[in-house]
């Protein structure tokens, strides 16, 4: 009986060793894969950072509307932010490549699924950057617009124009990466309406004194229309 | 410059009469007057020159017909012969200075093709323009050899104030040259300056255009041209559209800046300015009619601009400008004065803002807006108790402080990152 145990514990051993020892090449491929890929990421990183600084990208991204990017950013760089998103894209690739290396069923379909899942990702991020952009851009023609108009709620208005479009991009953005579902589809009607509803109320509380305003200039308008203007421009 | 806005009836004309001593522009859009009236006082003005010339009258007040552009002749050979030029009516969603800046650009082409001595064109409203206006414009050129012929108005305190605080005294900062107009819109040049003004656009048709009126003094003072002014007595000015004044300024400061950026290598060694050469009497002015002006809601403007506009003001202007306009808008209205220093320093900062484009131009150009009002209000404070004379030499003064401040814009133009004060 005792030859059959140990023969039974040899063979189980014998078994674990072997399967261990052809996960071996994989972990080793994996272990290469990330080291190569973090020298890679390394030399990319130090390229990017001297490229970047070289054309002065903090300023820029500053006068490109985003002053608020330095803030999140480490060292409030927004330099070492992109450089460091670069640095853990390749350190992720380098990953994915060397998981496929171990030639199992489930990483190579985890992988291929993810690669086809990358094209969405792309999209979802470059809607998110134009809506950034676009929201930005939106929001200081309201705020400067309404300043002029001599609008007391400006800030508001053009907070609610910022979010409006913001929101409207990150359902965009989440409806491509196929989170939520009809969550988001509800989530977004009930923020967008949400948003729309104050903001009309806002007006339309607020336009009170604009039309009382504009009223009153039509009305002095044809009451002194043989008044001469007394301030001139050119 | 192109010749696509004249219709092909009237550039057979022009090709025909093959050349002209003088061209006519009227140019002032919302005339009561018609084509014949700026015929006949163009010819008005020839009749009472010694030898006869040969004009061409180019209109832009909604005169034009189908027909072919018409030889005004008269029958005595002595006589001088008047040709008439209408421009179809403006582009619908063109403003009233993009339509007179057209126009500018269509009466150079024609003056350009006919090889034109002198040209007199009058954009103001052509009701009040006469024969006088003409002459005033013209005779300085073909008599004295002068180049170009700016107006001078008679002008009750309040009436160009964008010219008299930003346009005016930066182009005697820039260039060295006194003048009270220098976006005009009348002016008088020579043939010699109106082929200058060919060249330079035909060398930048890639680039992006300039507006001619922001063009003809910097190019007349940059090219060495003899500049003199000319009286022409009152002008009727439109009645102030407040609910747009930003985008006049949009369009004004941005033509302004965009000219200055384009002559930096120039105006960078100028230092002081010379009073030019100034032809005809000023026309007596009637008494002030005593109108005051309510600056509550102009301060109401700047106060409210001062609250939400730091973000973007943040862009353009250095701290110490910022802080400073955060304690005005505090000051209560009697006490609100807005220095020299600090609005010559806005206006360079946003010119430099423009050139940098620090943000984008069309916002940059419309958040002066709290800021001009912001001025308007502290020189109606300051001059309102005061008389013509008084108020000129406060605007003297401030012309004096654009002069003084040079310097920095100099060194914020050249070196926007390291002089940051």
């Amino acid at each position: 009986m005792w030859d059959q145990v140990g023969q039974a514990l040899r063979l189980s051993m014998t078994k674990m060793l072997s399967q261990i020892a052809s996960l071996l090449p994989g972990a080793v491929a994996l272990l290469t894969a990330l080291i190569f890929s973090v020298g890679i990421a390394w030399v990319l990183a130090a390229i990017l950072r001297r490229s970047l600084a070289s054309i002065d990208f903090d300023r820029r991204v500053a006068h490109w509307g985003f002053p608020r990017l330095a803030e999140w950013s480490p060292s409030s760089s927004p330099t070492l932010l992109v450089t460091r998103a670069i640095v853990w894209i390749v350190v992720l690739i380098g990953f994915l490549i060397g998981i496929s290396a171990f030639d199992g069923a489930l990483p190579t379909q985890f992988v291929i699924r993810l690669f086809a899942y990358l094209p969405d990702v792309l999209t979802a991020i470059v809607v998110l950057v134009a809506g950034s952009i676009i929201a930005r851009f939106l929001a200081r023609s309201v705020l400067i617009g309404a300043v002029n108009m001599n609008l007391q709620y400006a800030r508001l208005l053009s907070v609610g124009v910022k979010w409006l479009v913001t929101v409207l991009a990150v359902t965009i953005a989440l409806e491509r990466l196929g989170i939520g579902g009809g969550i988001i589809r509800l989530a977004f009607g009930i923020l967008f309406g949400g948003i729309v509803l104050a903001l009309a109320l806002a007006v339309g509380l607020g336009s009170k004194e604009l039309v009382s305003r504009s009223l009153e200039r039509e009305t002095r308008k044809t009451s002194e229309s043989n008044m001469k203007e007394p301030v001139g421009h050119l | 410059m192109e010749l696509d806005s004249i219709p092909q009836p009237e550039l057979d004309q022009i090709e025909r009469i093959g050349g002209a001593d003088l061209v006519v522009g009227i140019l002032g859009t919302e005339s009561a007057g018609d084509g014949c009236g700026a015929v006949a006082f163009t010819r008005q003005f020839l009749a009472e020159l010694p030898t006869p010339l040969r004009a061409m009258v180019v209109c832009n007040n909604g005169t034009h017909s189908p027909a072919a552009a018409a030889a005004d002749v008269a029958g005595d050979k002595a006589s001088p012969t008047v040709f008439t030029c209408a421009l179809p009516p403006s582009a619908p969603g063109e403003t009233p200075q993009q339509g007179i800046s057209n126009a500018y650009r269509t009466v150079f082409v024609v003056g350009g093709k006919l090889g034109v001595r002198a040209c007199g064109v009058i954009a103001s409203r052509s009701q009040i323009a006469t024969s006088r206006w003409i002459s005033s414009l013209v005779h300085p050129v073909l008599d004295l050899g002068f180049d170009l012929v700016a107006p001078c108005y008679t002008r009750q305190k309040l009436e160009g104030l964008l010219n008299r605080s930003v346009l005016a005294p930066l182009h005697r900062a820039l260039y060295g040259q006194q003048l009270q107009n220098p976006m005009g819109p009348d002016f008088g040049l020579s043939g010699k300056l109106i082929h200058r003004m060919l060249a330079e656009d035909a060398s930048r048709r890639r680039g992006v255009p300039r507006d001619p009126l922001a063009s003809i003094a910097s190019v007349a003072a940059c090219g060495g041209f003899q500049v003199c002014e000319s009286n022409l007595g009152i002008r009727t000015q439109r009645p102030t559209d407040w609910e747009n004044l930003s985008s006049l300024l949009a369009e004004v400061l941005g033509a302004a800046f965009l000219e200055m950026e384009g002559r930096a290598a120039h105006w960078q060694s100028i230092r002081g300015s010379q009073t030019l050469p100034r032809f005809g009497q000023p026309e007596a002015l009637s008494p002030d009619p005593g109108t005051t002006m309510d600056v509550h809601g102009m301060l109401e403007s700047f106060r409210l601009g001062a609250k939400n506009l730091q973000d973007v003001w943040g862009l353009i202007l250095p701290p110490t400008t910022l802080l400073e306009l955060r304690r005005l808008s505090r000051l209560p209205e009697n006490q609100f004065r807005l220095p020299d220093q600090l609005w010559v320093r806005i206006v360079y900062d946003f010119a430099l803002g423009h050139r940098l484009q620090t943000l984008n131009r069309d916002h940059l150009l419309r958040s002066i807006t709290p800021l001009y009002l912001g001025w308007i209000a502290s020189h109606v404070l300051e001059t309102q108790a005061d008389g013509l004379v008084e108020a000129e030499s406060r605007i003297e003064r401030l012309s004096k402080a654009y002069e003084d401040n040079k310097s920095y814009l100099v060194s914020r133009w050249r070196w926007p990152d390291r002089f940051n004060p």
